[in-house]
């Protein structure tokens, strides 16, 4: 009895830890996805989803982004649109940039080294297929 | 129920329960879902009930702006009251949080204790102090009633100075201690 009613937490782990996993990456995305220039929130969401495989419940943006608007890594300016309401575009600031940059670099000395430590596990893997 | 009127209802529902922000921050949070709702519906195959559907219930996303708003406000604040609010709030959400809020009401009773001791002292002297018997401390602190006459006192007035350096310093410690963790659990709180 006690085997099969851990079996079902043992599956759902690897789902909560890559859930863990993008939700320590979703500020660093949101912040990534305006390097480029100006976007307003809906066009965020898209970014994200094409760019990456961050496929967001679509409430958590906008919180999201207003926090990182009071923490001053963005800056937003509401826009008269085509579609008849205004849109509000964020962009980020000076120090947006310089924070994203850090997290950039962070993120990619993490991740490499992750990688190379993983690299036998993979290969482990695939020799099995 | 019109279109029009799902939008006028969710709108309103989030409205409501975001009332703790300001007129000016609610208004510019309810103008950007409200062009959110309208911009997504636009697009091929969508509907309001989808649209709304995917942003959740107006209660849960309020709730994500107000938690951040009592975050951000209490990892900036000095005010016990403040910053127990937070740490109670966190301690709902995650287990890193019932910590937080245990180590919180542990360093505030503690600092507080040694800050009453001190006060005590000057006020009673004659109940307040650590008391030894045999090599030992039978009694340490302010008491209502007499300790043991075997027992002596041994710490007299820098009891005083003492219990302010030691209340102060842990207050101060778990005043950093919630801040801190406040900080880093606005770097988590973000949801998929």
């Amino acid at each position: 009895m006690a085997i099969k009613r851990a079996q079902p937490a043992q599956d759902d782990q690897p789902d909560r830890w890559e859930a863990q996993l993008r939700k320590g990456a979703l500020e660093m995305a949101a912040l990534a996805s305006l390097w480029q220039g100006r976007l307003y929130g809906l066009e965020i969401i898209r970014f994200l989803e094409s760019h990456s495989q961050l496929a967001l419940a679509e409430g958590t943006i906008y919180p999201i982004l207003n926090r990182l608007k009071a923490e001053g890594l963005l800056t937003s300016e509401w826009v008269e649109a085509d579609a008849g309401h205004p849109r509000k575009y964020y962009s980020l600031t000076a120090s947006g940039r310089q924070r994203l940059r850090q997290m950039a670099e962070a993120w990619t000395n993490f991740s490499g080294g992750l990688s190379r430590l993983l690299e036998p596990v993979l290969d482990t893997k695939e020799n099995r297929q | 129920m019109t279109a029009e009127t799902q939008i006028d209802n969710y709108l309103t529902a989030l409205r409501l329960h975001l009332s703790p922000l300001t007129i000016a921050e609610r208004e510019e949070i309810v103008r950007e879902i409200n062009a959110h709702i309208r911009d997504s519906a636009d697009l091929p195959g969508a509907s309001v009930e989808s649209v709304l559907a995917r942003l959740g219930p107006a209660e849960a996303l309020a709730a994500q702006y107000r938690d951040g708003l009592l975050i951000r406000q209490a990892s900036r604040s000095l005010s016990p009251l403040v910053l127990l609010r937070a740490s109670l709030r966190l301690a709902t959400k995650s287990v890193f949080g019932i910590f937080v809020l245990f180590c919180s009401v542990f360093g505030y009773s503690f600092g507080a204790g040694f800050v009453v001791v001190a006060l005590s002292k000057a006020i009673c002297p004659a109940h307040t102090g650590v008391w030894v018997q045999d090599g030992q401390v039978v009694s340490a602190g302010a008491f209502i009633y007499g300790v043991s006459p075997m027992a002596h006192e041994v710490l007299g007035l820098w009891i005083i100075p003492l219990g302010l350096i030691a209340g102060s310093f842990t207050l101060l410690m778990t005043t950093f201690l919630i801040r801190t963790s406040l900080r880093v659990s606005q770097r988590l709180q973000s949801r998929l």
